[in-house]
């Protein structure tokens, strides 16, 4: 077996990577670039991209539509052609408005989780710019894609089937975890596969299954592979790189973080996240964190009776405090240096080819 | 005659006794749907009326009740 490349939007990545866009604030252009000149997918995350900005709090969508194009265009003077994405998180508010911007952006698709997005396509559909979601089962794929093509005649450019052991927010509930009900990522793959052939047929389209969470090695992406995955995506791996956009402090937690060190929060976004303990998740044992200020930013949120607010606190972590919530995968505790970009491009796909050839 | 058709829907596609279905029902609080129910339920809906329902339109309806009413109205 050999690894393929990717094509999306009709540009062709040497290695089906996809760098997973991570908010807010730790993958912005520092780590697209790096990751697009080594040859693999890079994705920005538009999750409250203008939280720095001086007039975030009066007037957040302003200043995130700014902080969006500023680190676009700033992406493709560097790199015109490269694969960029951007990750639209279903669940924000101005979801529309987000999606209608980035649709006329020099960007090659919108890829949105945290939510069904049944109305993207159409604010994409008659533009240049692809879409794409991130589903945790074949049920929500089938139910995306029977709506985009009934609704919109419209098919997704790539699927990421996102697994248990992810780092953000969770496409599980809680009680799905407590009681054992999720299924394993090389599971939801294998059900996805099945469920896209008649979409396939019909619109005479592959459809590239990503397959997302937990993936930290060569070895991990090689077997994922075999069970009929057409890449990956990975986030977390990256945040320990040179180029992370995230704080010094922040990639040192990753690095130093232990297996037990890794739990599951509540979030106000009504899912579970991962993250890595710290002064913030203690503290959440017990009790809660009243906001200071709210900027609407989530559909999810009820804003009364929240544990701690989401922006807040992932706000203060990407600006270097590590009391604030550090939000990462399952896989962070493997991680143990920090390096460049192409080194750990370089080593995935060594280690991923080595697997390959011996089956 | 919408409201039997309706009820006898959402029984089949949450797997609940169709007594259990009422107009003042809560879709999610009260007949355990979650998102995904949610858009499995407007599809069938769907194809069963011959109607579209637009996005915004599938937000607003949280009780059966409100199906119902959309229903009657096209
Ligand atoms: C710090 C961090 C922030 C993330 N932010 C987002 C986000 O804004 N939107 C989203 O859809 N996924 C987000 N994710 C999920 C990743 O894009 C990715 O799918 C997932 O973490 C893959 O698992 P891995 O980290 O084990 O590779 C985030 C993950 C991490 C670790």
């Amino acid at each position: 077996m050999k690894i393929k490349e990717l094509i999306i939007n009709g540009k062709t990545a040497k290695f089906p990577i996809i760098q997973g866009g991570m908010g807010i604030r730790i993958s912005l252009g520092k780590l697209a670039k790096a990751c697009m000149n080594s040859g693999i997918v890079a994705t920005i995350s538009a999750a409250q991209i203008g939280f720095l900005r001086k007039g975030f709090k009066d007037n957040p969508m302003k200043e995130n539509l700014i902080a969006l194009s500023e680190e676009i265009s700033n992406i493709r003077e560097n790199n015109p052609d490269g694969i960029l994405g951007v990750n639209l998180m279903h669940a924000m508010n101005n979801y529309q408005e987000f999606a209608e911007f980035l649709s006329k952006q020099d960007i090659d698709f919108i890829i949105s989780g945290a939510g069904l997005p049944v109305d993207l396509p159409e604010y994409i559909k008659n533009t240049k710019v692809k879409g794409a979601f991130i589903v945790s089962s074949a049920r929500a794929a089938r139910l995306l894609l029977k709506s985009w093509d009934r609704r919109h005649h419209f098919m997704p450019e790539f699927i990421v089937c996102e697994g248990p052991l992810a780092g953000g927010h969770l496409g599980f509930t809680k009680d799905d975890f407590d009681s054992g009900n999720v299924e394993d990522l090389e599971s939801i793959v294998r059900t996805t596969k099945e469920i896209i052939k008649p979409f396939e047929e019909k619109y005479n389209k592959q459809i590239p299954i990503i397959a997302a969470g937990g993936i930290n090695d060569g070895h991990d992406i090689a077997s994922i592979l075999k069970s009929g995955a057409d890449g990956v995506q990975m986030a977390t791996r990256f945040i320990a790189s040179d180029e992370c956009d995230a704080s010094d402090e922040y990639k040192d937690m990753i690095i130093k973080s232990k297996e037990e060190d890794i739990v599951r929060v509540e979030s106000p976004a009504g899912l579970p996240g991962r993250a890595i303990r710290n002064y913030l998740t203690n503290i959440l044992e017990t009790k809660r964190i009243k906001p200071k200020y709210c900027v609407n930013c989530l559909k999810t949120c009820n804003k009364s009776n929240i544990p701690y607010c989401i922006t807040e606190q992932l706000g203060n972590s990407s600006n270097g405090d590590n009391k604030g919530l550090i939000f990462t995968g399952a896989k962070a505790y493997l991680i143990t240096k920090i390096e460049s970009v192409d080194e750990i491009v370089k080593r995935l796909i060594a280690e991923c080819k080595i697997d390959l050839s011996f089956n | 005659m919408v409201f039997e058709k309706v009820k006898e829907l959402i029984a089949v596609e949450l797997g609940i006794e169709e007594e259990t279905v009422t107009l003042e029902s809560d879709l999610s609080d009260d007949l355990g749907a979650d998102s995904l129910d949610a858009i499995e339920l407007i599809m069938a809906i769907e194809e069963e009326f011959e109607v579209e329902i637009s996005d915004s339109e599938a937000q607003k309806i949280k009780r059966v009740n409100d199906i119902v009413s959309f229903l009657e109205n096209v």
